[in-house]
């Protein structure tokens, strides 16, 4: 008899999706597959509005990085106001510049102490009803009062500069809204009220530390898990090809290094990408239309963004960067668990950056605002903290918006997730006749390392819960996992 | 309860999603009545964090909108520290993250859960007229219940 297995809610992701397994007579994976089931509907609930609310209504689409999206929208809109990035004053690109620091700050730190630090401190097998964040809590609680402060941080910079912690607005078109005073930086540099950024560039070190031990005690884990050949995708400094989240162009390689996509200018996407959409999930499938479907996607994130960059303009951080690819001898990094790696290498960059900008005088001018000739058309790109997210707007003569498209981190995770829960399903899941909670928990931990957002991915609007079934030959569910 | 010390309101809620803003906006009317003499915080969702927040306090109110109460306009009860069995880490209960801030800080300020009835939680903003009823309610209660009516 066949099984079909099904986890719906995957837990411990940002949202609600669906993961089916299908297994045949005698236990083999027949099919896997992660679906997103809530529909989309942002990109046409925006239609008919003021093109100036989109930096703030956008925000809604997501309680977790609204910062990403009120900054790739303030992207579009700038253009549409006839400002290109560069055009931008200097304190206007710096303020934006450390709110969006401060939002991929506290993000990760989100995501690894509170998302992926129980599957890696208690394992992956532990009770679940301990295997979270509360758990991690009690068992190591030193830790958990630095993550609880790492992003608490990030989030104070986003109240900064944006005024409030969650959908607060800090870009208007063409600039920013407020400057930073004096007293306002001084907060985040003295310590004395709460730990200071030099504070926060050392607790990320010691957090590469905690990665690298954990890897020389579970190497074989962290190498083989979910690993699968894959391009990678992300924005590179336009100068010099560096780790690049504000601004910066498009660059593609494949899973052996080779360049897909070189340096393209953001305006120029849309040439460049396809979105396929499938019958059995709501979340569409973007891939470089060169490459075609089977070759052309990519995973964004954390790990592709260390994959495609040419360097890491923050000391601390780019000897970080050595290390991790001197693990793979230099050569492209593959293995989806790595991903959490690369994740706390850019937390330290977002640390030494955001020190780098509290201690420069631009963030207290008055320069903050710049107009230019109206145009139809905006396209904003920026690297979130989940990956590449596109945003773009098109405009009629009452400023009304015609037309939206987002194509947001996720979306382009969508394969790369496939693939892994693929992964997991045939070599954890394969033949087995008895499906442990632990085994199931094993395809969350793929997913959970692209740290999806599946409510931002369909544009959709309220909360999402993750579910995983299993079907047999004739479609009878034999096993569910649901918690809620 | 008498006020003995530093007093935080942590409103929970969301203002865009109708009977649900009644934490937040409990919250705008107390800053109003009485400027400066409560710490409030706005929240969507309690978070891990909070426990951190929690800890700098002698004494905490929760206040959020409740969707199960019958015939009443609103439930005022102590906050218990509960070990919190969720699979999220995002959506944490009153008592869980007091939990916490017990745990983590071994801080124990004196905390409450003051829930407001509401019974419409769409995508839309303001009160039914239902909620603002209880929504008074729950205000002359609050004051009240800590003693501020005569001393501000």
């Amino acid at each position: 008899m066949n099984r079909k297995i099904v986890i719906d809610p995957v837990t411990r992701v940002e949202g609600h999706g669906k993961v089916t397994i299908q297994l045949d007579e005698n236990n083999r994976v027949k099919d896997a597959k992660f679906h997103i089931v809530e529909f989309r509907g942002f990109e046409r609930f925006i239609q008919g509005h003021p093109y100036w609310e989109a930096p703030v209504m956008v925000q809604r689409l997501c309680g977790i990085c609204p910062v990403s999206h009120h900054l790739a929208a303030a992207k579009a809109i700038d253009q549409i106001v006839g400002v290109d990035p560069e055009d931008l004053s200097i304190p206007a690109q710096k303020i934006r510049k450390l709110l969006h620091f401060g939002q991929v700050f506290q993000s990760h730190a989100l995501h690894f102490f509170y998302l992926a630090s129980p599957d890696l401190l208690l394992g992956v097998d532990a009770d679940p009803s301990i295997r979270n964040v509360v758990g991690v809590a009690m068992e190591y609680p030193e830790i958990a009062k630095k993550g609880i402060l790492m992003r608490k941080f990030g989030q104070e910079i986003i109240k900064m500069t944006a005024g409030k912690r969650i959908h607060g607005i800090a870009a208007t078109p063409g600039g920013v809204h407020k400057n930073i005073t004096v007293k306002e930086r001084e907060y985040f540099l003295d310590g004395k009220e709460i730990p200071s950024v030099h504070t926060m560039i050392e607790w990320s070190l010691e957090m590469l530390d905690f990665i690298k031990t954990y890897h020389n005690k579970h190497k074989s884990f962290l190498d083989t898990f979910a690993k699968y050949p894959s391009g990678h995708l992300g924005l590179v400094n336009k100068q010099n090809g560096f780790l690049e989240l504000y601004d910066g162009n498009l660059r593609a390689i494949d899973a052996e290094g080779n360049i897909t996509l070189n340096d393209i200018p953001s305006d120029d996407y849309n040439q460049y990408f396809y979105e396929e959409a499938e019958r059995w999930t709501y979340l569409k499938f973007p891939y470089l239309k060169h490459l075609g479907k089977e070759k052309g996607w990519n995973r964004v994130g954390p790990l592709a963004r260390i994959n495609v960059c040419s360097g890491i303009e923050t000391p601390f951080a780019e000897q970080e960067r050595l290390e991790f690819m001197e693990m793979t001898g230099g050569k492209v990094n593959n293995m989806t668990m790595y991903t959490h790696w690369a994740r706390l290498i850019e937390i330290l960059y977002t640390a030494e950056m955001m020190k780098n900008l509290l201690q420069d005088d631009d963030l207290l001018s008055n320069d903050l605002v710049r107009k230019g000739e109206r145009r139809k058309e905006g396209i904003g790109i920026i690297e979130a903290p989940r990956g590449t997210l596109i945003h773009h707007y098109e405009v009629d003569d009452k400023d009304r918006i015609t037309r939206c498209n987002l194509i947001v981190s996720t979306t382009h995770n969508n394969e790369p997730m496939n693939r892994a829960v693929q992964w997991v399903a045939n070599n954890v899941l394969d033949r087995k006749k008895e499906i442990t909670e632990s085994m199931l928990n094993q395809v969350e931990v793929a997913i959970r390392a692209y740290d999806p957002c599946l409510s931002c991915a369909t544009h959709a609007m309220g909360q999402m819960p993750l579910h995983l079934q299993i079907f047999d030959a004739d479609n009878n569910m034999v096993k569910e996992l649901i918690r809620d | 309860m008498e006020i003995t010390g530093k007093t935080l309101l942590v409103g929970i809620g969301n203002i865009g999603r109708e009977d649900d803003g009644l934490g937040w906006l409990f919250l705008d009317k107390i800053s109003e009545l009485f400027p400066g003499y409560f710490d409030v915080e706005y929240r969507y969702q309690l978070q891990v964090e909070d426990a951190e927040m929690l800890s700098h306090y002698q004494q905490v109110v929760f206040v959020d909108a409740h969707a199960g109460l019958q015939n009443k306009a609103f439930v005022w009860q102590k906050c218990l520290p509960e070990a919190p069995e969720t699979f999220t880490s995002h959506e944490l209960e009153p008592g869980a993250v007091y939990y916490l801030t017990n745990t983590i800080y071994k801080k124990y300020p004196d905390a409450y859960v003051l829930g407001i009835a509401g019974k419409s939680f769409e995508l839309k903003i303001g009160l039914t007229d239902f909620a603002k009823v209880n929504l008074q309610k729950a205000l002359d209660f609050f004051q009240v219940k800590m003693q501020i009516v005569n001393t501000v």
